[in-house]
This record gives structure tokens, sequence and C-alpha cells, in this order.
């Protein structure tokens, strides 16, 4: 009786659907406010990119921002993403292999600076293996060298959380919370983190101008270091072996971590190939190199000049050492100096959370 | 009852087409797996198994994506694809896959997947069966295992015990397979049972001698490769 009960209620709700398209008592969501960043003709992109299913809004900034200043994501509690990506210098960390992590053994790899990395089209990481930001934090969050979290904690803490839930739905409208919202949301606050601001940029728009030293060491950088680091971004984007090493260490364990992109290419020259960093903030985010290894712009000059490995998969442009006199380094020095963005580190400095 | 909740699906189904159309009739159809090894059913932690090149082995985990199924009648052409079908399937963990009530057809064959097709292997931020909290997905490589094997063996050589991982995705590993389906018939609930054959995994095209593998632990690469193709053939099939 109550079952046919049930379906006459059911039926006569279809009926009134078919007429009705939308019910007025339905609460409307209140939406995100979609944010489009103003993108300086200097970063020589055009377009802002960011997936169909994550667009940046000013409510996924706040809680992406949030998120990855908070060390309550990791295992010990003591662990954000800023913790290896600080905000003063350039989101990297200053140290070549940190121990910062909850387990406290030493990474393998230096923290990457962060910022562009919307234009990061061919994958971040050092080795291209994340394919978008979406995909790559859960990477960090879960490593046991790094914040070590299991995933299911990390819900319980957000779906228990006295401000987060609000902010996930003020975001996302009424979901559930899960794994796929919350590294959404981190993407929306990391892919806002544009650097273009730079002395370079504003000579770049016509209000400043280089000196005589900076633009001398313009044009020695045009000369031996642009196609890599292309003006704009200042990388190609592309993965290169630059002579580093000759002989890779592949322990099991390590899932091929010092094969560079060859781990997920699997094409042999790609064989300790990584990804070119971008110079922009470079006198921010010493040392050098995907583990680190140079303390100094001079020991990175000096590699590039007498010090390249040469094997089957060095980059071919590297062939030809680039020597460079002492007042040329210092030129370039100078013209590198003009790419760090005090305006960009301020901003985000100046939050406090 | 059941017959309560047929007539309910036949009349939600008439009124939100919102049409006068043929009614079309729906059927239950469940999808259930079972894991064999040694011609036997799987036991994780236990048993007595051996692998096909002859060692002792224990299996500690055994989990597999299944996707994209299609259910066809190939005598019209008429088919049923299950609309976002990505089924995570795992010794105990899930062996069934419910599509619900579909279509009332006489399907004679399925076809589907194991593994994730490229565009929905590319991503990682994903709920349901996708969701990375299931441990399928890779975090320093985007995109999903599609085939997890972990136990341990007996080295023929050293007697240890010795780990064995396979963890098996990338896109050239994603296979589809199509088996006839006998008794199936229009409007009645059915069951398909299938069987996952693990020996397959190290037979044929390319038979594998796990004892003489430079390394036991395979995520990538030509090894792997050669095990994407040795489930693409005779792994999942109708029992």
């Amino acid at each position: 009786m109550k079952s046919l009960q049930l379906l006459l209620i059911l039926v006569l709700v279809s009926f009134g659907s078919c007429n009705q398209l939308d019910s007025p008592d339905q609460k409307s969501p209140s939406f995100p406010e979609m944010v489009l960043p103003t993108i300086s003709k200097s970063l020589g992109v055009g377009s802002f990119p960011q997936p169909d299913r994550n667009p940046m809004s000013k409510q996924g900034m706040v809680l992406g921002k949030k998120l990855f200043f908070d060390p309550k994501l990791s295992k010990n509690g003591k662990v954000s993403c800023a913790t290896c990506h600080k905000p003063t210098l350039g989101f990297a960390d200053g140290t070549d292999l940190t121990k910062t992590g909850v387990s406290g053994k030493s990474l393998h790899r230096h923290s990457p600076p962060l910022f562009n990395l919307a234009w990061h089209t061919t994958g971040l990481f050092w080795d291209g293996g994340a394919n978008d930001l979406e995909s790559l934090n859960f990477g960090p969050i879960t490593h046991p060298d790094e914040m070590a979290s299991d995933l299911n904690d990390v819900l319980d803490y957000l779906i228990n959380h006295e401000e987060y839930p609000l902010l996930f739905q003020q975001t996302f409208g009424e979901i559930t919370i899960s794994s796929a919202f919350f590294s959404r949301a981190i993407s929306q606050y990391t892919r806002s983190l544009i650097s273009q601001t730079s002395q370079y940029d504003d000579w770049k728009n016509g209000q400043y101008n280089l000196t005589d030293i900076e633009l001398k060491g313009y044009e020695i950088y045009r000369k031996n270091c642009s196609s890599c680091h292309k003006e704009g971004l200042f990388t190609d984007l592309a993965f290169h072996n630059n002579g580093l090493d000759s002989v890779y260490s592949d322990p099991p364990e390590l899932e091929g971590i010092h094969l560079g992109r060859f781990r997920i290419s699997f094409d042999s020259m790609d064989l300790g190939a990584f990804k070119t960093p971008s110079l922009r903030n470079i006198t921010l985010t010493a040392p050098y190199m995907h583990d680190g290894r140079f303390a100094t712009l001079e020991e990175v000059l000096d590699h590039y000049e007498n010090k390249i490995k040469i094997t089957k998969s060095l980059s071919p442009i590297l062939f030809t050492p680039i020597k460079l006199s002492n007042m040329e380094r210092k030129e370039l020095i100078a013209f590198l100096k003009t790419l760090q963005d005090d305006l960009f580190i301020k901003n985000h400095s100046q939050e406090k959370f | 009852m059941k017959n309560l909740t047929y007539i309910f699906l036949l009349i939600l189904l008439v009124f939100t087409s919102c049409k006068e159309e043929e009614i079309p009739a729906l059927m239950d159809v469940e999808i259930n797996f079972e894991n064999t090894l040694n011609g036997k059913p799987l036991q994780l932690n236990g048993g007595s198994f051996t692998l096909p090149s002859g060692e002792q082995f224990i299996a500690k985990k055994f989990k597999y994506y299944i996707s994209n199924i299609i259910l066809s009648d190939t005598k019209t052409g008429e088919f049923f694809a299950v609309p976002k079908s990505y089924h995570l399937i795992g010794q105990d963990f899930n062996s069934k896959i419910n599509l619900g009530p579909i279509p009332s057809k006489t399907y004679d064959q399925i076809t589907f997947s194991i593994g994730i097709d490229p565009e929905a292997n590319a991503k990682t931020d994903q709920t349901g069966d996708l969701d990375p909290n299931n441990d399928m997905a890779w975090n320093w490589n985007s995109g999903y295992k599609f085939v997890v094997l972990e136990g341990e063996f007996v080295h023929k050589s050293s007697g240890e015990r010795t780990g064995l991982v396979l963890h098996i995705g990338r896109n050239q590993n994603y296979k589809t397979v199509s088996q006839s389906l006998v008794g199936v018939r229009a409007g009645r609930a059915t069951t398909i049972n299938l069987v996952t054959t693990i020996d397959q995994l190290f037979l044929s095209p390319h038979k594998l001698q796990v004892s003489e593998l430079p390394s036991t632990t395979i995520m990538g690469g030509a090894l792997a490769d050669k095990i994407g193709e040795n489930y693409s053939n005779g792994f999942v099939k109708i029992k």
C-alpha cells in the first residue's frame, strides 16, 4: 500500500516536472566570481591557459591559498606546501635537497620555484611527469619525505574543519569534498602566481631604461642563453640534458628519479634531461639545477664554460661551451638581476595566515 | 515487490521523456568477477599458489580497472555503452559491477577495456572509482595503474622470499577486449560472470621467468608493456 502511494506521488511529480522547467523555490547557488588575470606582453604568451574543469575564481584562490599555507594537511601537522615553497624566495626554499619534510629525510630533487605555472603545459615537476597542477598536488601531499599524508586523513580534516566546508561550497557549489576538489583549489592559487612585474618587464613595457651594463648583459643573454631560456617566460619548457652527469644511479625504490625525463618518456635521448628552469627571479632561487648542486650563479657559469659532461643524450647546443670573460659574467648577472620581481614577492609575502 | 519496482521504473521512464513513445523495457545486468591463479580462486596473504614460471607465490594485493563497457547485439548492430564506465575491481575489494536497469536487448557481445582510456588517464583529480584516494593513481607520472599485482615469491636461485611488484599503466597498455555472450535474453535480469586469470600476466605471448628478471619491481618500460600485451588476451574472459 505504501509503495502504491509512493508510486502515485512519483507519477504526479513526473507530470508536474514536464511543464515546469525551473521550480521557483529552488535555491539559486551563489556562483563563484571568475577571475582572468591581466597578462603582461613581456611574458610573451598569448592567453592564460587553464583547464575547463577548474576555471579560476576569487573564492577558489582564497581557498587554495589557505590550503597552501596549512601545515595541518601534513601527517605531523607541521609541513605545508609553503614550507618548501617560500614566497620570499620566489616560492623556492633556498636549500639544495631539503630535509624539512615529515620524515626528515633528504629529498632527491630541489624544490622548484612556483610562478607562471599556467604556461607549463609540457608537464610539471623537473621531469614533466605531472600533466597539470591538479594532478601534481597529490605527489608532495602523500610523499613520505614531504607531507606524508593519507588522502583520506586530509579529507577527514577538511570535512570536519570550522571554515573549509563553507569555502569549498563557495568555490565549487554543493559538492562532496573530495581529493579532486582540494587539489583543484590549490591549483587555482598556484596558477594565480604570475611573475611579470620585474625591471625587465618594466623595460619591455617602456617604463624603465636598462643601464648600460644591464643592456650588455641582455645581449650576452640573447646570444648564449636564450635558446633554452627563451625570452618571455625565460624557459622553453622543454627538457634537456645539460651535461651535469655521465652516469645515473637507478635504485628500484626511487623509481628512476635520477634518470630525468627518461623515467616519463622512456626515450634514451631523455636520459638525464630536466626541464629548463626560468631565469625569472633567478637571484632569489639559489641553489641551482634539479638537485641544487650549484650554490651560486658563478658556479653555474663555470659549468657551462668547462664542466659539461658529454654523453649521448647531451643537448647538442651544449657541445660548444659558453665562454664569457669576467666582465661579460658581471654584465650577464646584472641583467639577470633585472628579472627579479620584487613586487611579486612583496604582494605574496605580506599576506598572513 | 520486484514487479512494482519494474512498473515504477517504466512509469518513470515514460514520464521523464515527456513524449508518447514506445515503452522500452529495462533489464538489470550485473557483471561478476572471479580472480583465479593456478585455476583456483585467488586468496590474498595465503593459500598455496605458484607463478607460471614455477615459484611459490603469496599475493598481497590484486586490483585492476575495467572500463568503457559496451553491451551489443551484433545481429541488429544495436548497443548500450555504459556511461562514465570506470570500475575498480580487486581481490577483497570489489568484485561486481552493477549496470542497473539498462535497455532490454538480446545482447550477444560484451566489450570492455582493461585500464583507463587516454583522455581519462591524463589527469588524476577525479572522483568515484578514479578518485586518487583509491591508491591507483600515480602521483609522479599523471595517470593510473591499470593492473596492480603485489606479492612475494621464492626466488629460484637465491631461495629467498622476493618482492614482486607489478604496476602496469600508461596509455599503450589500455587494452580493449570483446567476448561473446550466450544466454542473455531481453527483459530478463542477467549476471555476466567473468573470470580473471592472473597466470595470463606471465604467459603469452611473452613468457616471463620471474626469477630471471633483472628487477621484479615493474612499473613501466618494455617489460611492463609486455605484461600489457599479455593481459590483452585471455586475462579477463567469460566464465
